[in-house]
């Protein structure tokens, strides 16, 4: 029963995956059909949809990540800001970040490398007084940061509701505002922000082309565009076992331990709908951006898309 | 390398007002031999059959050789990818002293420029490309310094020097270059041993070298030509090495150093003659004394 569920569903995926991906590349706003995991829905709908999944998923988003995953996605997040490398000083935006996973490493990072500046500074002043010592330290303990800031920008309330909770539980107070928004239309102005990061919420983007520009126009120039997605497996068998683990275990985990099963089937088939590693690094470049280049993460599982806004706009003919 | 650059400036000056919107003039004049064509297709190969003679081809960029993936894209009024990334490197170096050879180095460098900090994420965050370009514009100074000097000679305003001082002045003014970031430098050459690093880096020792022996008149087509960068490459890394550490005022100890290892090279090269005709002296003398014993001994005689 299930099984031919699949298989019906695994055609209908195959057209409305063509038709929902020419559409994307197109960014056709006239043609209302989209796809919501292997459904096909209009664009209004859509947004609506995804709105109510992530309201149920809220509270429990940490949990159900963790399980999936097998923990591993704490690892590719990690990797994630490793490769970001950011130093001090640096204003980050991070769109449909909602739980503040990226936002709490950023900063964890930052103040470690502030850290290791403040150290190295000290090293080099060896002569110093205690009294100037004592100075120095006052004056840092109020820049621990380096000035760096994130800005959580989330569409969903309930996700900023849990991500402000765990911001106060786990004691991050500095550097961090949490902003209620669009990614299709970010409430922010042009050329504000060094770094653009987006884990994990592309896909549930529904016009991807229209976020792209956006992250083009908030970025600085030299600023960087980061995206962590799923996206597709080449090697075959793997490819096999991802897809029994994704269609027979993930909603059941949903079911389970979340209470909701539908939410997991959509986060599953939206993983599908998804375009491929190349596709995306295309439309990358689409909105404007150099030096577009992806990494895989376990076999393709997961990819890090990087771009760099390298003109600034006003400049282009 | 040189002649590509230029072949390159003719064909852009049909387009002169098109092409300077954002870099500055000085700049630019460092990076002539950097410079991509902007309307050159990406599958077009600028490898012009390699000019007579030992030019060397200086290459500038790391081993991570960038590419747009916009094939094209670069119209004439923006200044390719490459170089920016030069444009950024070059305003880097001023950062090193304080920072070391290090991703916070280049961050420094792109805000002085206007960019981002994040721009540093363009490169690579041991800041191997970093050195690598410090290294290819010391190395293209040095050449542009010998050809002013070999020209001075040509037209009669200066003397020729002897091979050895030659060479002595050449290694000294390249490592003076390093003067400024001597603190920093064993990181940097650390970095430059990094297997990634090694072909790069190998590269423009090597055509710097090459370099150095060309403008001293040397013309061999034989072994010596080996031999002769092999010994230099050994006199050069050396001293650098002595360099590193040494506390002397006005490096006068790594002068000395150097001059005494052209010095020694030079009476290698002649005990090379006198060994090889001493030995084929002592191989004469032998055959002699066979022959002589086989004429004692009546082997000779034909009876």
């Amino acid at each position: 029963m299930a099984a031919v569920r699949l298989c019906r569903c695994r055609c209908r995926a195959l057209l409305s995956r063509s038709a929902g991906a020419l559409r994307a590349r197109r960014g056709l706003a006239a043609g209302p059909e989209m796809h919501f995991g292997f459904q096909t829905v209009t664009e209004e709908e859509r947004r609506e949809k995804i709105y109510q999944v992530f309201e149920n998923v809220a509270k429990k988003y940490d949990v159900m990540n963790d399980s999936m995953t097998l923990g591993i996605h704490r690892v590719w997040k990690d990797i994630f800001v490793h490769k970001m490398n950011p130093c001090p000083g640096t204003l980050l935006l991070d769109v449909a970040g909602g739980t503040g996973d990226i936002a709490f490493r950023f900063i964890n990072y930052v103040h470690s490398v502030r850290q290791r500046q403040l150290q190295r500074k000290l090293k080099h002043h060896q002569n110093l007084s205690w009294q100037e010592i004592f100075e120095s330290y006052q004056k840092d303990k109020f820049n621990s940061l380096g000035d760096s800031q994130v800005v959580v920008c989330d569409i969903n309330r309930e996700m900023l509701k849990v991500g402000k909770q765990k911001a106060q539980h786990l004691g991050y107070s500095e550097g961090l505002s949490w902003v209620l928004g669009n990614a299709e239309e970010l409430p922010f102005d042009d050329d504000k922000f060094d770094v653009y990061t987006i884990a994990f919420g592309i896909r549930n983007v529904t016009r991807i082309d229209l976020a792209l520009q956006e992250a083009y126009r908030v970025l600085k120039p030299g600023g960087r565009f980061l995206c962590l997605e799923f996206s597709h497996v080449s090697n075959p068998l793997l490819s096999r076992l991802y897809d029994l683990y994704s269609f027979q275990v993930i909603p059941v985990l949903g079911e389970v331990i979340a209470g909701d099963w539908k939410s997991y089937q959509y986060l599953v088939e939206s993983i599908r709908q998804f375009p491929p590693q190349e596709e995306l690094k295309a439309m990358i470049e689409d909105a404007g951006f150099f030096k577009v280049d992806y990494e895989n993460l376990n076999f393709g599982i997961v990819a890090i898309h990087s771009g760099f806004k390298l003109h600034n706009e006003n400049t282009s003919c | 390398g040189k002649r590509r650059g230029r072949r390159a400036v003719v064909r852009c000056q049909q387009y002169p007002p098109l092409r300077a919107l954002q870099a500055s003039a000085a700049l630019r004049g460092a990076s002539d031999e950097h410079k991509k064509e902007p309307w050159a297709s990406s599958s077009q190969q600028h490898f012009d059959s390699p000019p007579a003679g030992h030019q060397p081809e200086q290459k500038p960029q790391g081993p991570h050789p960038s590419y747009t993936g916009q094939g094209g894209q670069e119209s004439e009024d923006y200044e390719s990818e490459e170089q920016l990334q030069h444009r950024i490197l070059t305003a880097a170096l001023e950062f090193v002293p304080e920072h070391g050879w290090t991703a916070e180095a280049i961050a420094e460098g792109a805000k002085t420029l206007g960019l981002s900090v994040a721009a540093a994420g363009l490169f690579h965050s041991d800041g191997s490309e970093l050195i690598l370009h410090f290294v290819s514009e010391c190395n293209t100074k040095l050449s542009e310094l010998l050809k002013k000097e070999q020209k001075l000679v040509q037209l009669g305003e200066a003397e020729k020097k002897p091979i050895d001082e030659f060479l002595r002045d050449a290694v000294e003014a390249r490592l003076r270059m390093l003067i400024p970031y001597i603190e920093k430098w064993p990181q940097a050459l650390s970095v430059l041993l990094l297997p990634r690093n090694i072909p790069s880096s190998l590269n423009l020792l090597t055509s710097m070298i090459d370099d150095i022996w060309h403008y001293a008149g040397d013309q061999s087509t034989d072994f010596n030509w080996y031999t002769r960068r092999a010994v230099l490459t050994a006199i050069y890394n050396t001293t650098e090495l002595v360099m590193m550490q040494d506390s002397s005022p006005g490096f006068e100890d790594t002068w000395r150093f150097l001059e005494n290892r052209v010095a020694d090279a030079m009476t290698m090269s002649n005990t090379a003659t006198q060994v090889q005709s001493t030995g084929e002296a002592v191989v004469q003398g032998l055959m002699g004394a066979a022959v002589t014993i086989k004429n004692l001994a009546g082997l000779n005689q034909r009876r």
